[in-house]
């Protein structure tokens, strides 16, 4: 069974292009992974299931912090104001 | 009755004491002053080889304490091998920095060291294939896991191993810090994610510059 040596750094680096890949077609979808199956695929079969897993957190964590961002700076409603 | 001196002379007197009191004094101050400091350096010389101490092997096996590097500057790690990202770029990292200092021929010594998290997976074997990938003088330190145990909790690093998947395969979350210690084993500095190269290379210099070493 493999998973049991460490990736080598051309198989890291073959699973991080994997994963930039997967995630640009994503930000380009807006996030629907229904239209990045084939990628997604690819992704899941380059990289470790636990690379798989803490990728997909990240990502998580990523578009949340961006969220927190944008929101922090956008302006308050003025609703109703004199 | 004896002959009194002329006021001048006992004037003379009078500061030739003074000043021999004054001069007794300032010496008896300076001598506690350097006992005090001799006191202080020998603490420190005990702090620093007993703070952050480590017990581990290299990946040729050869034992590794701290005090095998003292007389040279340290930077050090703690990762493994299974780790997805933050590793290999964290070392990427050292690696640059290192050579960066490495081109000024006139600054001292620098050692990058690599201390695993994963002591059940990352035996020398594995540890020698990782660091191939990075600066040729990284050196790889493994153990027990009660050895590596001790040696991240003298450097108080975080180090929790995540559940197994249906691989056996799992990461291990640890504190992500590169550790500068000097060549008498204390604490200079330590550096995260996001200090990049240069700034660390910057960084280990200004140490470097600032450095007084501990007299004997």
């Amino acid at each position: 069974c493999s998973g049991m040596a460490a990736p080598t750094k051309a198989e890291r680096k073959a699973c991080w292009g994997a994963r930039d890949e997967f995630w640009q077609c994503l930000d380009s979808h807006g996030d629907d992974a229904a239209k990045c199956e084939k990628l997604r695929r690819a992704f899941e079969s380059r990289c470790p299931q636990q690379w798989v897993k803490h990728f997909d957190k990240r990502r998580d964590f990523l578009k949340y912090k961006k969220k927190l961002e944008t929101e922090g700076y956008s302006p308050p409603e003025a609703a109703g104001k004199s | 009755g004896a002959p009194r001196l002329p006021l001048r002379q006992r004037l003379a007197v009078a500061g030739a004491v003074a000043g021999a009191a004054a001069a007794g004094w300032l010496y008896l101050r300076q001598q506690k002053e350097r006992q005090r400091r001799s006191r202080r350096l020998q603490q420190l010389r005990q702090v620093a080889l007993g703070q952050g101490d480590f017990q581990l092997q290299d990946t040729a096996g050869t034992p590794r304490s701290k005090a095998d590097f003292l007389g040279r500057w340290v930077l050090l790690y703690f990762g493994f091998t299974h780790c997805p990202d933050v590793c290999p770029e964290e070392l990427e990292k050292l690696s640059r920095a290192v050579e960066l200092l490495e081109r000024d021929p006139a600054l001292p010594p620098l050692q990058p060291l690599f201390v695993t998290v994963d002591p059940e997976r990352d035996d020398a074997a594995a540890l020698a294939r990782y660091l191939r990938d990075f600066h040729p003088r990284l050196l790889g330190l493994t153990g027990t896991p009660e050895q590596v145990r001790a040696a991240a909790s003298a450097f108080r690093v975080y180090v929790s191993a995540g559940p197994r998947d249906s691989d056996g395969d799992y990461v291990v979350d640890h504190s992500v810090l590169t550790f500068l210690v000097d060549p008498d084993g204390l604490f200079r500095d330590c550096y995260g994610r996001s200090r990049t190269a240069e700034e660390v290379a910057r960084s280990v210099r200004g140490h470097m510059d600032a450095y007084e070493p501990l007299p004997p």
